[in-house]
């Protein structure tokens, strides 16, 4: 009996974890997430979207729609207003309290998971795709054209063997840098391109020192083109006392990308991981 | 009235002996105002939905979900939240005859903000049951109120025989303690806890559920009676302490009993709205410029505008930029500050 029991259990979480099962009508999607937004659009479902939230900001078209606020402090009644038959979401969509308020209504949720890697990125993909019902003869095509990401990353990891020492910067808190540390996307990037991030020892995004920047001396520094911005460009970060006397400014090796195609884990990450492991070499 | 007080004291206590005619209008009238901002703030939102049709019961499945899990008691939570701020802040304010206490000046906001903020960062990890995890959070806060305001209470009484100076620099301190504590759980919370402790500190009526409405909305209201019957005793301190104690009033008992309760309407309000400034500061002083100082109105007024002020601030936020929402803090400070700045203006304190 405890057996049959753990079974059950085994299989409701199996279901629970990967929900991609068709949804009863996907006319009208609310979307929260900037990464699932962009997957909805290459498989040109974009005509079904009514409002996305405020990390949605890829492609330009979006910004006409809708806004229902940032994906963590979204408000049920808002969300409501706009009748959505579907609502799709980043694992991290919130706060609880008002999706369990959506729920009452019983509007359909369905919580796309995130393994921040690339075969992730197929996989949300694949999730997507047959929740919005989109038949295999229209996403095999493009599910063929992001493999051929996958597979040259792939590629990448093999052949480098130099592997690059790189520290992903966020943004700039009061000059100093947020760094990516273990188990943020920026981490997952880096690994995506066999790159190692000087900083996978400490967890989370994390405000750097000084010193812990140049004892750990990365080559390459990759900044986001918001952070970067922030800093006043790159003559604002060979000023910045804690990076200007590291091997990465003294070198120039410095880059800076678009925050959301680099981190948000949807189909450009694929592309700009690749980018940017060029700039690595 | 003024000159009545300076007769003597057979008069000073017929001042005492209860509510005039004026102040029961006032009060009539606040509580009509309060009435139909409820009814408005009920009645409008993203969704709309028509009162009438609910009551004959023309009313959709939607709708009627709509109206009484998701307004109803958000409109409920920011009335009891607005009236406990602002009656805590005129108490206190009466307490330690100083027109700049609040609640957040004895602790209270910021230990509520410590407990909550540790259950954003390791409630996870306690692996609670479920149904003891949707209270765990409000738990927290409400623990955190209370535990800071105790402190605050013992350490002044053991150290500085309770004086108003004391508890106020020790409050002072107890914030900057509580402040670390925070700030080392945001540094110690990953990326998801930190957004959602951010969105927390800033304070929303999003999140109201009857659950957990119900059991912070009893405390609350008691609390509010209970400090409404402190009136008298609050009038009487404002003479000063010793004079206070010569007109039988138990002084010590009374601190301990306004600063408790105070505490216990705060930290239920804040540990499910999240902390909102300035309606505990700013509330009193426009009840005291626009209807009179004296405790008998003081504190109720201040609970029935205070509630008002609340709800249209929430009705405010749920509706200026629909479908997304505005954070309520922003607008209890955008709509009251520049009231508040013209009433100063007009009478020229």
């Amino acid at each position: 009996m405890r057996e049959i029991a753990f079974c059950f259990v085994i299989l409701l979480a199996g279901y629970v974890d990967a929900d991609c099962s068709p949804a009863k009508d996907p006319s009208k999607i609310a979307i929260a997430g900037g990464s699932i937004t962009e997957l909805v659009y290459v498989l040109n479902r974009d005509s079904q979207i009514i409002a996305v939230d405020t990390t949605s900001n890829y492609p330009e078209q979006t910004s006409s729609l809708p806004s229902i606020g940032y994906v963590r402090n979204l408000s049920a009644e808002g969300i409501l207003s706009l009748k959505p038959t579907l609502i799709l979401g980043e694992h991290d969509m919130g706060p609880p309290q008002v999706m369990k308020q959506i729920e009452k209504v019983q509007v359909e949720v369905k919580k796309i998971e995130e393994r921040q890697s690339a075969v992730g990125i197929i996989e949300k993909f694949e999730c997507i795709a047959k929740i919005l019902n989109v038949p295999a003869s229209e996403t095999e095509y493009l599910k063929e054209n992001l493999l051929t990401y996958v597979t040259k990353l792939e590629e990448i990891r093999r052949v480098g063997t130099a592997r690059p020492r790189v520290a992903l910067i966020l943004s700039f808190i009061d000059g100093s840098p947020i760094l990516a540390g273990n188990t943020t996307s920026g981490d997952g990037v880096l690994k995506m391109i066999g790159a190692t991030n000087v900083f996978s020892d400490i967890e989370g995004w994390k405000p750097a020192t000084r010193e812990s920047l140049l004892s750990r001396n990365p080559d390459y520094l990759v900044i986001t083109e918001r952070g970067l911005k922030a800093q006043g460009g790159m003559a604002g970060i060979e000023k910045n006392p804690a990076l200007r006397l590291t091997s990465a400014v003294k070198d120039g090796n410095v880059y800076a990308l678009d925050g959301m195609a680099l981190l948000g884990f949807g189909p450009r990450t694929l592309e700009t991981a690749i980018v940017l492991s060029e700039k690595l070499k | 009235m003024r000159e009545k007080t300076l007769e003597a004291p057979r008069s000073l206590s017929l001042e005492f002996a209860g509510k005039s005619r004026r102040e029961n209008l006032v009060l009539v009238m606040l509580a009509f105002v309060l009435f139909f901002v409820g009814a408005l703030a009920l009645s409008s939102g993203a969704v709309p939905l028509s009162i009438g049709a609910l009551i004959d019961g023309s009313a959709k499945g939607l709708e009627i979900t709509i109206f009484s899990e998701i307004r109803a008691p958000r409109v409920i939570l920011s009335g009891l939240v607005g009236a406990s701020l602002a009656a805590a802040g005129a108490v206190l304010q009466g307490l330690f005859r100083n027109p700049l206490a609040d609640p957040g000046l004895i602790g209270v906001s910021s230990g509520a903000a410590l407990g909550a903020v540790s259950m954003i960062v390791f409630g996870s990890a306690l692996d609670l049951p479920d149904w003891i995890a949707i209270y765990s959070m409000p738990l927290a806060a409400i623990i955190g109120a209370m535990g800071v305001t105790f402190f605050l209470y013992t350490f002044s009484n053991y150290y500085g025989h309770f004086s108003v100076v004391t508890v106020l620099l020790v409050g002072i301190a107890i914030n900057a303690l509580a402040s670390v504590g925070i700030g080392a759980f945001q540094y110690l919370s990953d990326d998801a806890q930190l957004r959602s402790l951010v969105f927390w500190m800033m304070g929303s009526f999003g999140r109201a559920d009857w659950i957990t409405v119900m059991p912070a909305a009893s405390i609350m209201l008691v609390s509010i009676l209970v400090l409404v019957r402190q009136s008298t005793q609050l009038d009487r301190l404002q003479l000063g302490e010793a004079e206070a104690f010569h007109l039988g009033i138990n002084v010590k008992k009374l601190k301990r009993l306004v600063i408790l309760v105070s505490a216990g309407a705060v930290g239920a309000g804040v540990a499910l709205s999240g902390i909102i400034g300035f309606v505990g500061l700013v509330v009193p002083h426009l009840v005291r410029l626009l209807f009179g100082v004296s405790h008998r109105i003081l504190i109720p007024g201040s609970a029935l505008l205070g509630a008002c002020l609340m709800i249209s601030a929430d009705l405010v936020s749920r509706i200026v930029i629909i479908p997304s929402e505005l954070p309520v803090g922003l607008v209890t400070s955008a709509l009251g500050a520049p009231f508040f700045l013209w009433l100063i203006a007009r009478a020229r304190v």
